[in-house]
């Protein structure tokens, strides 16, 4: 064959490099790719489950500001109403006793106009007895004495009134 | 400090000089060792032919035995000792390993995207193969040919056997790309390229050859014996051990994936459209 070229040679090259391929292959390119591989799974994972945790930790996060928000509407709410039934009580309490107060005035007026009344009564019967007893005096003597204690008790009677 | 600089480049000049003269007075009388007997024997092996096992082989058998042998006692100590102990965090020498893996297996799926598992693994046996063997040379191993004389062990690919064989395998693996991906017609799309094999065998064993024969021209001449094998030796075959393997392994890779490229089959219908799409324009002109 021109420039040395023959079969066996080329037949004998074949066979050691094939089996060249396949020692290398099995011992080292399949094995370091495996290894690659599961490495790259294994941070494929790991990036999986940060990204999962941080999409966790971000509803996580959503959910509690809602829920603040929602906290923080109750309390305005509430406060709301608070402030509402406390007014309103107040203005309840306020009418009570000034309901209250006028019914105690009304009483009070009531009592001091039948006191008066009384006095006014009682005043009148006394005025009797000293007119009568006056006139007893009259009858009996001395009319100046009798006329100067009717005065006295007039004044005394004018002065409690007053008072009143 | 000077006078130590001085002293040193005393010797060394002393050193070189004594190196120049015994070589120029111990040189043999050359009996007939014509260049061109010397660069044929390089390109024929005709007269260095090698026993194994009682059979006449070149030398560049025996380079790729030993080649193969150092590549598969490295694969077994890999195995054994450092893949088992592998981490998550790579070491330097597991980075190499790795690295290395990841070149040819990103090289099969960039040039062969749909099928690549067997590119990968048959290129990396390929590039590694012709890496170390390229480098192999630098070595210089001497082996006993049948003449008796002793004859240096060249790249293994230099040996025009060893760059037939991996050729036309290569022709062979991307043949079995296409059948395995597109049946007879992937057979067809790898048979247009016919003169693959041939032009892939003699570009290794050429750009192989072409090295070795600047070396034996470089090292024939004494006076071209200093300084200048360091370069032309160690500097061209990393690079034709860089070369070859890339060019190689693209190659295989590139007609591997064009053939195992699935058919894009085209809707009929489409197809008719397209045509009246293109009809249309000059209708309506008319």
């Amino acid at each position: 064959m021109p420039l040395n070229i023959d079969w066996q040679q080329i037949l004998l090259h074949l066979f050691n490099f094939c089996i060249l391929a396949l020692v290398l292959y099995f011992l080292l390119y399949k094995p370091v790719k495996k290894f690659m591989a599961k490495r790259t799974a294994y941070y494929d994972e790991q990036a999986k489950s940060a990204e999962n945790k941080l999409k966790e930790a971000e509803a996580l996060k959503s959910e509690y500001s809602a829920r603040l928000t929602a906290a923080d509407e109750e309390i305005d709410k509430r406060r709301a109403e608070a402030l509402h039934e406390t007014a309103e009580y107040r203005e309840k309490r306020l009418n009570e006793a000034e309901a209250e107060a006028e019914a105690l005035i009304e009483k009070a007026k009531r009592d001091a106009s039948r006191e008066r009344k009384k006095i006014i009564d009682g005043a009148g019967k006394e005025i009797a007895d000293m007119v009568g007893a006056a006139a007893e005096k009259i009858v009996l003597g001395s009319t100046d004495a009798a006329f100067e204690s009717f005065l006295n008790a007039a004044d005394k009677e004018k002065d409690e009134e007053n008072e009143e | 400090m000077r006078k130590k600089t001085l002293a040193v480049t005393a010797v060394i000049v002393c050193i070189m000089a004594a190196l120049i003269i015994g070589i120029i007075f111990t040189a043999p009388e050359e009996e007939g060792a014509d260049i061109s007997d010397t660069m044929q024997d390089a390109v024929l092996h005709e007269n260095d032919k090698v026993d194994f096992l009682g059979l006449r082989v070149n030398p560049g058998f025996i380079s790729a035995l030993i080649v193969s042998g150092v590549l598969i006692i490295f694969a077994i100590c890999v195995r054994v000792f450092a893949i088992p102990r592998f981490k998550l965090k790579p070491g330097k020498f597991q980075l190499f390993i790795e690295t290395v893996v990841s070149f040819f297996d990103n090289i099969a799926a960039t040039n062969s995207p749909h099928r690549n598992n067997f590119l990968g693994a048959y290129i990396f046996a390929a590039g590694v193969y012709i890496f170390v063997g390229t480098l192999f040379e630098l070595i210089g191993l001497q082996w006993m040919s049948l003449a008796g004389e002793s004859v240096t062990l060249g790249a293994p690919l230099a040996d025009i056997n060893a760059a037939i064989a991996l050729g036309f395998l290569s022709y062979f693996v991307i043949m079995s790309g296409g059948i395995a991906a597109n049946g007879l017609r992937g057979v067809g799309r790898t048979l247009k390229d016919f003169s693959l094999p041939i032009s892939m065998s003699f570009r290794l064993f050429g750009a192989l050859l072409s090295g070795m024969l600047v070396t034996e021209l470089v090292y024939h001449y004494i006076a071209l014996s200093f300084v200048l094998p360091v370069l032309v030796a160690v500097l061209f075959t990393l690079l034709h051990a860089l070369i070859q393997t890339y060019v190689l392994v693209m190659l295989t890779s590139l007609f591997y994936g064009e053939v195992s490229e699935p058919r894009v089959v085209k809707d009929k219908k489409s197809k008719k459209a397209a045509v009246r799409a293109k009809v249309r324009p000059t209708t309506e002109v008319h």
